[in-house]
């Protein structure tokens, strides 16, 4: 964005201007040179993966027509990765809200069941949880699909996690602005709702879109149990049937990285968005 | 004529602290009263205490009819402070505006989610007031592109709009570079001029002996004089008055 903008046209240029200016040349210099590298690096890895001879190095041949058949069926766990992702950051990020507004509670079951909530989740090994739900509850009589059984975990796991980065956003919003609403006449809901939270969101979405992107990934660990097709779950299968390991898992691999890749950008043209009014 | 603020016996305890002793005073609408004192001699806090962002240890403050004894509670209680918040508009040091709204959103705020008024209407009231403190032109900005003397400026049209009876000013120019205090002071001046009743915390003497009806001197909890600012500046009775002055004078020069 140029601050300078509206300044009148054909005036001659301040000296904070033409600093500024040189400024942006260099970052985008730098932006083109960091793009440059990234490239050289993406071609070195495609020719380790090329299977040629190159002055004496013999380097890796993948199997073209294991990659060629098993690709599509790969693919389709992308369906089941997202679902899982979307569904449990959906109800992770609502568990999260509710943890921090209880953190923030002055009454004390509340503030223990919240820290409770916290402590036990953030103490225990994801991998377990999901043992849990999936061998565990159904000795009790409960017996949770396989879906489930990744979906819950993730959720209250993620929830604990996220539940700090709520609480710091509330907490990130000054007494003044509770204050203002007071004055106004809100309500300490209003005030909640209209005020604080608002501005706690904006606080809290780039981390939060840190913790999407991190659980698409985390939603691997759902293939343990066997039963959930998504990407991991079929690379290993479709890989170990025919000992194409590499070529599998490679190819989950780069999907993943490029789900990755497209979420990231998301989230930083959101934030973009949000920044709007930023102090 | 009967006063539209009443603070009866008022007694604020910070733990053991005892900064507001057994205060009470009267204003009469349409009166500008500025409190003066030293740092930490209680005026912010017993201003505060009128729309109970404080609540007050101990006394009553009536505001336009509606009284509120402190130590209250329940629904009854909070009904109340909420009558009395609707009867006074306050303008803080830091501004306050709320950063995720623009201008025009911070102003309308408060009339549609705490009165319920339609939002057209809030608009119409809304535009009005920014164009009285001259900023209409930035209504569509977020108060990060703003200076502060703008910021305070909205902070003002924002507590006008709720159609207040009287406005606390807690050192609105405090937090201002100096040669942003002017536009403030003169916004406030207008609003004084269009008769709203006002209690204003302040460090300028220059605003209180133009435009105050009287002064309130504040030292260590207590109200130690309470003059017309003419008798105050040239005849002050008490001698902490005068050395407050006297620190004032130095100061300016």
């Amino acid at each position: 964005m140029n601050i300078f903008a509206n300044q009148t046209p054909g005036a001659p240029k301040s000296q904070a201007e033409l600093l500024f200016e040189s400024h942006q040349r260099k970052a985008r210099q730098f932006q083109v040179n960091v793009a440059l590298s990234w490239v050289t690096l993406l071609a070195i890895i495609l020719f380790i993966f090329s299977g040629s001879h190159f002055l004496g190095i013999k380097t890796i041949q993948l199997d073209g027509n294991f990659i060629r058949a098993n690709v599509g069926y790969i693919a389709g766990g992308i369906v089941q990765t997202l679902q899982i992702s979307v569904i449990s950051i959906t109800f992770a990020t609502i568990l999260a809200l509710l943890a921090a507004l209880g953190r923030l509670s002055t009454f004390p079951p509340i503030y223990a069941l919240s820290t409770f909530y916290v402590s036990l989740i953030r103490g225990t090994p994801l991998y377990l949880q999901i043992f849990f739900f999936f061998l565990a509850l159904p000795q009790l009589g409960i017996v949770p699909s396989a879906f489930w059984s990744g979906v819950l975990p993730l959720s209250l796991n993620y929830g604990a996690y996220m539940s700090e980065i709520f609480r710091a956003g509330i907490s990130s919003v000054g007494k003044g602005q509770r204050e203002a609403a007071l004055a106004l006449g809100m309500t300490p809901r209003q005030t909640m709702q209209r005020v604080v939270l608002p501005q706690a969101l904006r606080f809290a979405i780039p981390p939060m879109g840190n913790d999407f992107i991190s659980m698409t990934k985390d939603s691997a660990l759902v293939s343990a149990t066997g039963f959930v097709r998504e990407l991991t779950w079929r690379a290993t299968k479709v890989g170990r049937a025919t000992f194409h390991n590499l070529e599998a898992l490679i190819i989950a691999a780069i999907f993943y990285w490029i789900m990755t890749i497209l979420l990231s950008f998301a989230q930083s043209r959101l934030e973009a968005r949000l920044s709007k009014g930023d102090r | 004529m009967t006063s539209i603020v009443k603070i009866s016996n008022l007694d604020k305890y910070f733990g053991h602290l005892h900064v507001l002793k057994n205060i009470s005073v009267e204003i009469q609408p349409r009166e500008v009263v500025c409190l003066i004192g030293r740092s930490g001699s209680g005026k912010s806090t017993l201003l505060r205490c009128i729309n109970f962002l404080e609540e007050p240890s101990h006394g009553t403050i009536e505001v336009d009819g509606v009284q509120v004894e402190s130590g209250g509670k329940g629904k009854e209680h909070r009904q109340l402070i909420h009558d009395v918040r609707l009867k006074t508009g306050m303008v803080f040091q830091e501004f306050n505006l709320f950063p995720h709204m623009s201008v025009l959103e911070n102003v309308i705020e408060g009339p549609v989610t705490v009165k319920g008024m339609e939002k057209n209407k809030a608009i119409a009231l809304a535009e009005e007031n920014l164009d009285s403190v001259g900023l209409l032109f930035k209504k569509d900005e977020y108060p990060n592109r703003l200076s502060g003397g703008q910021k305070q400026r909205v902070a003002i049209a924002r507590a006008l709009t709720m159609q207040p009876r009287v406005m606390l000013f807690d050192e609105p120019t405090s937090a201002l570079d100096p040669e942003l205090i002017g536009e403030v002071l003169n916004v406030m001046k207008k609003v004084a001029k269009d008769g709203m009743t006002m209690l204003v915390v302040t460090h300028e003497m220059g605003f209180a002996r133009e435009v105050a009806d009287r002064v309130l001197v504040m030292s260590e909890g207590e109200i130690i004089e309470d003059a017309k600012p003419l008798e105050l500046f040239t005849n002050p009775q008490d001698p902490r008055t005068k050395a407050l002055i006297d620190r004032y004078r130095t100061g300016e020069q």
